[in-house]
């Protein structure tokens, strides 16, 4: 728990002094801002019977910028670490492999948390200063928030599997990018008509990210899907461990 | 302080460490010595608990290297090669970072960064990022990382690698005045090194210890085989028959010749005089001999004999 705390601050920290952590908060607020405003316009324009924050989290154009959040902020967790070689001097401390990945983890989580809370601010700030009651509800702004915060958790996860299993971050981007794009197409497979329709896809889109967003963003608590996100994202950084472990044996 | 037994690591189709055992006592500054590739890094990667033995067993301050990993990293402070540190990271910062992982308090990890910085002379750039430091500096942070939790024992691998002379005389003295209060294993390919720092010398050669021992002894045992150099004028093959003929001659190998003159060096068996046999030779044939040196051995010659000529003799035969 010690050496958690000791590099889950020293990750955070390191993480915010860098450049990258800015960048992409502009570019990520300023791509969804522009799809927010995009959405009211359209909504104003149209009778809509679904939500604000329902349609925001529904549209693939708001999914598309999103997935490119997770490479970033997860491709240098331990593929730089690896190329640079301090990986031997972390793991030759007294720290169990488990402290170091979960502390990686986790801090990668409140980072992203923070780098989405300006997109998240959209919605109140909206809600003050036109008064508009009816544009959506509490439940569905909390649901989608818990919804964004379970896809972070699992596509975070991805990521940190995916850094610890090169020393290259481009390639370590481009496992989590499309790790964490194929889990999202998932849910349009079954819309897909040239494709022969079956159990087996309709399956697979109940793993997918939209299907579950669309309930969270209507204020609807499923626990199964948290059940879902968590289990994975636990066996995702399982997995991290024995890669890390795997050094060691690795003949 | 260290104890090995029979220790192995093979990687796929080869053996990089190859049943090695060997014990360090406390205070000991020991010298792991061999050409690159010989295992030394491996050994020591096993010793910090980064790579896991295939077979043999291994104890570092009483505590199992498998089993106890986590006590054994507490008290080893290690210096892996070509010294990665946080490049982001200001030097004190990262210095408090690696005290309080290696299990400090706040209060007693500040203390103990302003020590090892005061000792390894890093005061003054204390404030400094490290990836704007130069390679000494570099090295430097490395081993105060090293030495800033007050380990039992310091691991330092190739701790002068990539240094100008300068810089490796003060990280010398710096190795040098820490063995008066650390047991120090330092693996390096320097044989200068060793020989002014370490007390005992391990040379260590395709995954096998060749030798083990202080570096004056290793240096007496080779003096007492012999080498004795000639230098004649002319073609040395006629030189060379007579000289093989003699009785303690074990090889003669010509190794160069320049304006004519041909080098001849003989080795000879322990304590066996030959340099007069051969001046008689030389007056009655009638030789123009430049050069009749008995040699005096060095570590070099040492490591060279244990490590070198063994290649060259599989490849003869």
């Amino acid at each position: 728990m010690r050496a958690f705390t000791i590099i889950f601050w020293k990750e955070l920290r390191s993480f915010f002094l860098s450049p990258l952590a800015y960048v992409v908060m502009a570019l990520f607020t300023m791509l969804s801002g522009f799809l927010f405003v995009n959405m009211v316009k359209a909504m104003t324009a149209n009778v809509n019977p679904q939500s604000l924050v329902f349609n925001l989290f529904s549209s693939g154009w708001f999914w598309m910028g999103f997935f490119i959040l997770f490479p970033l902020i997860t491709m240098r967790l331990f593929a730089e670490e690896r190329k640079m070689g301090t990986l031997e001097g972390l793991f030759t401390a007294p720290v169990r492999t488990s402290e170091v990945v979960l502390a990686k983890f986790a801090s990668t989580v409140v980072a992203y948390l923070v780098l989405i809370l300006p997109m998240f601010l959209f919605f109140p700030i909206f809600k003050s200063l036109t008064g508009e009651t009816a544009a959506f509800n509490d439940g569905a702004l909390w649901g989608s928030f818990l919804g964004l915060l379970l896809v972070g958790i699992l596509n975070i996860a991805i990521g940190v599997f995916a850094s610890s299993l090169t020393q290259n971050q481009l390639i370590a981007a481009m496992l989590t990018f499309v790790g964490v794009m194929l889990h999202y197409m998932f849910g349009y497979l079954h819309h897909m008509s040239a494709l022969p329709q079956s159990e087996f896809t309709a399956g697979l889109t109940y793993f997918s990210t939209v299907e579950h967003m669309q309930t969270l963003s209507d204020g609807l608590i499923d626990t199964r899907p948290m059940i879902y996100y968590l289990s994975f994202s636990a066996m995702l950084l399982a997995l991290t461990h024995h890669v890390l472990e795997y050094r060691k044996w690795q003949a | 302080m260290i104890h090995v037994t029979n220790l192995t690591k093979r990687y796929a189709g080869r053996t990089a460490v190859d049943e090695i055992s060997f014990d360090v006592g406390r205070g000991e500054i020991v010298g792991f010595l061999g050409p690159n590739g010989a295992g030394k890094s491996t050994t020591l990667r096993m010793l910090t608990c980064y790579l896991s033995a295939t077979e043999g067993r291994a104890s570092v301050a009483g505590f199992d290297i498998f089993k106890d990993s986590i006590k054994v990293r507490k008290r080893v402070g290690y210096m892996p090669e070509n010294v990665p540190l946080y490049l982001d990271m200001r030097v004190k910062e990262y210095l408090q970072f690696r005290a309080r992982l290696k299990g400090m308090g706040y209060r007693e990890s500040r203390a103990a960064t302003d020590e090892a910085m005061d000792t390894c002379g890093l005061t003054d750039v204390q404030r400094k990022m490290i990836n704007t430091l130069s390679k000494g500096y570099r090295q430097r942070v490395g081993l105060a990382d090293a030495l800033v939790n007050k380990p039992d024992l310091l691991v330092l691998d190739e701790p002068t690698n990539g240094l100008d002379p300068n810089q490796i005389r003060q990280v010398r003295d710096l190795i040098r005045q820490l063995g008066e209060r650390h047991t120090i294993l330092i693996s390096t390919h320097i044989l200068h090194e060793v020989e002014m720092t370490c007390g005992r010398v391990i040379i260590l050669d395709k995954g096998q210890i060749k030798a083990s021992d202080t570096p004056q002894n290793l240096v007496r045992r080779l003096r007492a085989l012999g080498t004795v150099s000639v230098q004649v004028k002319g073609s040395p093959e006629a030189a060379m028959k007579e000289i093989e003929a003699m009785t303690g001659v074990r090889s003669v190998k010509h190794t160069i010749t320049r304006q004519d003159w041909a080098r001849i060096e003989i080795e000879t068996e322990a304590n066996t005089e030959i340099c007069e046999e051969i001046f008689q030779i030389a007056v009655a044939k009638k030789w123009k001999l430049r050069e009749l040196v008995q040699k005096t051995a060095s570590l070099e010659d040492a490591f060279v004999n244990l490590t070198i000529n063994k290649k060259e003799k599989k490849s003869d035969d």
